[in-house]
C-alpha cells in the first residue's frame, strides 16, 4: 500500500494544483516597485469648496452668537463655568510622590530681566491662555499607549485633560463641541493630557492660572522646536566644515568621512548626516521662574531657549530633575477663588523689579 | 481731504444702483458723480477729516516716535506679540519713573553714573558722544566714545539697566549720520570731550542738527567708508578700484522701496496706538523733568551772577 502511495507521489500530479507549503522561499520586495499614484483631483472637474453646516439660525441669534465668542476671546480675567458653581478645591497637603498637573501656555517673547546683583539676564514670556480642565480619567480608565523600550512604572496614575485658548464654538464640528459639553466650558483651540496622581484630580471646568507655580520654582517646558527643513551637516550637527580656499574644491560645507572601512564597511546607525532639522517635540528641564503676573497670567522663565517659535504653544510641568523637585507646591493647584488676593506681580528673591530704586554695590569696607 | 472725498465717492457709486444700470459710459458717469459728490459732501466730511488729521499731526504724539523711538517694537511679524509689548512698555514706564531718562539721538554727548562693581568706590562716571543707539524696548543700548590717555573707548550702557544711577544729556545736538561709527576712523580730537563738561543749559524749540563734517584719516579703515554714503564726513579718497566697487554696489534705489520701508517700520495707526497707550504716564514723566531742568538752570544762573560779582 505505501509503495503505491510512494510512487503516486513520486509523480507530483496534483502539486500544482495544491496550495503552496509553508517552507517556500518568498522572494523579498525591496523597496516600493511601484509606488501607489499621489491622488490628484482631475482638472476638469471642479474644486471641492467646503461650506460649514448651514445651522439656520436667525441673525438674531446669529450675532448674539458671534457676541459671546468675541466675549470669550479677549478675556484675560479668570473664566467661570456655569455648570460648576463650587469649584473650591480643598487645599491638601503635598505628599512625597504625589503629581500634579501642568499648564498649557503660549510662548509669546523674550526680554531681558534684571538680578538684584545687577546681572542682566534674558526670560521667555509665556502666557497662560483660559487653561480650564476638561476631564479627569481615572486610573483605571486612563489605558495610554505604551512603548516597550521604556521601563514602566508600577503604580498607576490617572490624567487630567486640559484646554486652553476659547474659540468661536459656530466654527468647529459637533464631535469636537461634544468633548466640552460635560465640562461646561467654552470650546478650546488646544487639549492637552497631563498625568497626575489620584489625589491630584480636579473638577472638570476648574480654572487654572499662572499662581500654579510659583516664582522661584523650577519648571520643564515641553514644545515643538522651530521647523528648518532639510539642512546640512554644519547648521545640524555645528560640523566645523572645510575650509574656504587652500585648494578645496566643491567641499565646504560637506561632512568629510562617515567612518567605515576595516570589519564592519558599513555607515553605522546614528551617524550624524544631513536631513530634517527641527519640528520636533523637546523638552527644557529645570527652567527657573522669576516673575509671575498674575493679571495677564504671564509668566517670566530663566531660558532664551525654550523650544519653539513665539506664539506656538508650549506645555509647563513640575520638574523631574531630583536636585530641583519642588517640595511644598500649591497643591492640586491654586485655589481659583482666592486668585484676586494675589498682587499683581509676583518676583522670585534675586529678581530686581523695575519699580525699585537703582542698583548700587557697597564697597566691601562699609559692609 | 481728498482721499476722504475719494473713499466717499466709491461708496456713492456702489450706492447709484442707477447708474450701473445707465452704465454704457461710465467713465463719463463716474466723473459727474463724483464732481457732485464732492460739493455735496465738503461741508459734512470737514469735520471728519479735522479730527483725523489732529490725531495724527498731534504735535507731542508726532514727536514721540523720534524720543521714545525703543518704545516702538521690532517690525518683524515672526516677534511681535500685543501682551508681551504692553508688558514690555509698562516694565519700561517703570523703570523711568525711577531713573529719568533724557531725550538724546547720536551725536548728542552724554554721561552716565553707573555701579560698576569692579570700579574704585563702586561708581563710575564717563562722558563721551552717543555714536550709535541700537534695538528697542528694555534691549535697547547706546554706545558712548571718547579719548582717554590718547586712547579711543567705547562704553555700551543698556539703557534700562538698573545699575545706572543718572544719564545726564550734556549737549543736545543730533548729526547728519544715523551713526557715527566712523569716529573711530577719524583724528581722536573728533571724539575727545573733556570728563568734567557741565549741561549746556538752553531750552530750545527743536534739536539742533550738527552739520560738521569730519575727515577720516588715512587707510586702512575698520570698515570700507564709501560704501555707507555718509553726510558728516569731509570727502572719502579711495583708489580707483574701490571707487567702481563701491559704484557697483551701490543700492541708490532702496530709497524707493515701498516694501521694504514697509517691512522695517511699524505702521502710523499702531504707533498711534502705542503711544496713546503710553502717553500720560510719559507726559507726566516729562513735566517733573522740565521743573527740574528749570532749578537747574535758575541754581547755574544765580551762581555765575554770584561769580561775576
Amino acid at each position: 500500500m505505501t509503495s503505491i502511495l510512494k510512487t503516486f507521489n513520486g509523480y507530483q500530479l496534483f502539486s500544482k494544483h495544491l496550495k503552496q507549503s509553508l517552507d517556500m522561499i518568498a522572494v523579498p520586495v525591496r523597496g516600493r516597485q511601484n509606488p501607489p499614484p499621489r491622488k490628484r483631483h482631475p482638472e476638469w472637474l471642479p474644486k471641492p469648496i467646503r461650506v460649514r453646516y448651514n445651522e439656520d439660525l436667525t441673525p438674531e441669534n446669529k450675532e448674539f452668537l458671534s457676541e459671546i465668542a468675541s466675549f470669550n476671546k479677549g478675556l484675560h480675567e479668570m473664566p467661570k463655568s456655569p455648570l460648576n458653581t463650587e469649584l473650591v478645591q480643598p487645599t491638601q497637603a503635598w505628599t512625597q510622590g504625589s503629581k500634579r498637573t501642568g499648564l498649557i501656555g503660549k510662548k509669546i517673547g523674550v526680554y531681558p530681566l534684571w538680578l538684584k546683583n545687577g546681572k542682566k539676564v534674558l526670560t521667555t514670556l509665556i502666557q497662560i491662555i483660559d487653561n480650564e480642565v476638561i476631564k479627569y480619567i481615572p486610573p483605571e480608565e486612563f489605558n495610554p499607549v505604551k512603548h516597550s523600550k521604556h521601563l514602566h512604572p508600577k503604580v498607576k496614575n490617572g490624567c487630567l485633560v486640559l484646554g486652553a485658548v476659547n474659540i468661536d464654538p459656530q466654527l468647529i464640528t459637533k464631535e469636537y463641541y461634544g468633548i466640552f459639553n460635560s465640562a461646561g466650558v467654552t470650546p478650546k483651540k488646544s487639549l492637552m493630557r497631563f498625568v497626575v496622581t489620584p489625589n491630584a484630580a480636579l473638577q472638570s471646568g476648574t480654572p487654572l492660572c499662572a499662581a500654579h507655580f510659583k516664582p522661584g520654582e523650577f519648571i520643564d517646558i515641553r514644545g515643538k522646536t522651530i521647523d528648518r527643513g532639510f539642512q546640512g551637516v554644519m547648521k545640524r550637527w555645528g560640523f566645523k566644515g572645510m575650509p574656504a580656499s587652500h585648494g578645496v574644491t566643491k567641499t565646504h560645507r560637506r561632512p568629510g568621512n562617515i567612518g567605515s572601512g576595516g570589519a564592519k564597511a558599513r555607515v553605522m546607525p546614528g551617524t550624524k548626516l544631513p536631513g530634517h532639522m527641527g519640528n520636533r517635540w523637546r523638552i527644557l528641564k529645570g527652567v527657573k521662574i522669576l516673575r509671575i503676573n498674575t493679571k495677564y497670567n504671564v509668566i517670566w522663565v530663566l531660558a532664551q531657549n525654550v523650544p519653539g517659535e513665539v506664539n506656538t504653544m508650549c506645555y509647563l510641568y513640575d520638574t523631574i530633575l531630583p536636585t530641583k523637585k519642588n517640595t511644598s507646591p500649591h497643591f492640586p493647584t491654586y485655589p481659583p477663588n482666592d486668585i484676586n488676593a494675589l498682587p499683581e506681580e509676583l518676583y522670585a528673591d534675586d529678581v530686581h523689579p523695575f519699580t525699585e530704586p537703582n542698583i548700587e554695590y557697597q564697597s566691601e569696607q562699609e559692609s | 481731504m481728498t482721499m476722504v472725498s475719494r473713499l466717499w465717492c466709491q461708496k456713492a457709486w456702489q450706492n447709484l444702483a442707477f447708474a450701473k444700470v445707465l452704465g454704457k459710459e461710465p467713465k463719463t458717469f463716474s466723473t459727474l458723480v463724483q464732481l457732485k459728490t464732492d460739493e455735496a459732501t465738503d461741508d459734512n466730511n470737514d469735520s471728519q477729516a479735522q479730527t483725523n488729521d489732529e490725531l495724527i499731526k498731534s504735535p507731542s504724539l508726532g514727536n514721540y516716535r523720534f524720543v521714545y523711538s525703543e518704545f516702538l517694537p521690532d517690525p518683524n511679524p515672526l516677534y511681535r506679540n500685543s501682551i508681551r509689548e504692553k508688558l514690555e512698555r509698562m516694565d519700561m514706564l517703570n523703570r523711568r519713573s525711577v531713573l529719568s531718562i533724557p531725550e538724546f539721538y547720536v551725536g548728542s554727548i552724554l554721561a552716565v553714573t553707573y555701579s560698576d562693581p569692579h570700579a574704585v568706590g563702586k561708581i563710575n562716571k564717563f562722558v563721551g558722544i552717543c555714536i550709535l543707539r541700537e534695538g528697542c524696548g528694555l534691549r535697547s543700548s547706546f554706545l558712548l566714545r571718547n579719548v582717554v590717555n590718547g586712547e579711543g573707548i567705547e562704553v555700551r550702557y543698556d539703557l534700562y539697566d538698573p545699575a545706572i544711577q543718572n544719564i545726564d544729556c550734556l549737549r543736545l545736538e543730533k548729526r547728519l549720520d544715523d551713526e557715527l561709527l566712523y569716529l573711530r576712523d577719524a583724528p581722536l580730537e573728533y571724539s575727545t570731550f573733556p570728563f568734567d563738561m557741565e549741561i549746556e543749559a538752553k531750552i530750545l524749540e527743536s534739536v539742533p542738527v550738527n552739520d560738521i563734517k569730519i575727515p577720516l584719516n588715512p587707510l586702512p579703515w575698520s570698515q570700507r567708508w564709501e560704501h555707507h554714503n555718509l553726510k558728516g564726513v569731509k570727502e572719502i579718497v579711495v583708489n580707483e578700484r574701490r571707487q567702481k566697487k563701491a559704484a557697483a554696489l551701490a543700492k541708490p534705489w532702496e530709497k524707493y522701496d515701498l516694501m521694504k520701508t514697509y517691512r522695517e517700520t511699524i505702521p502710523e495707526e499702531e504707533q498711534n496706538e502705542i503711544f496713546s497707550d503710553v502717553y500720560t504716564k510719559l507726559n507726566e514723566l516729562e513735566i517733573q523733568k522740565n521743573i527740574l531742568k528749570r532749578k537747574y538752570m535758575l541754581q547755574r544762573q544765580n551762581s555765575s551772577k554770584t561769580r561775576t560779582s
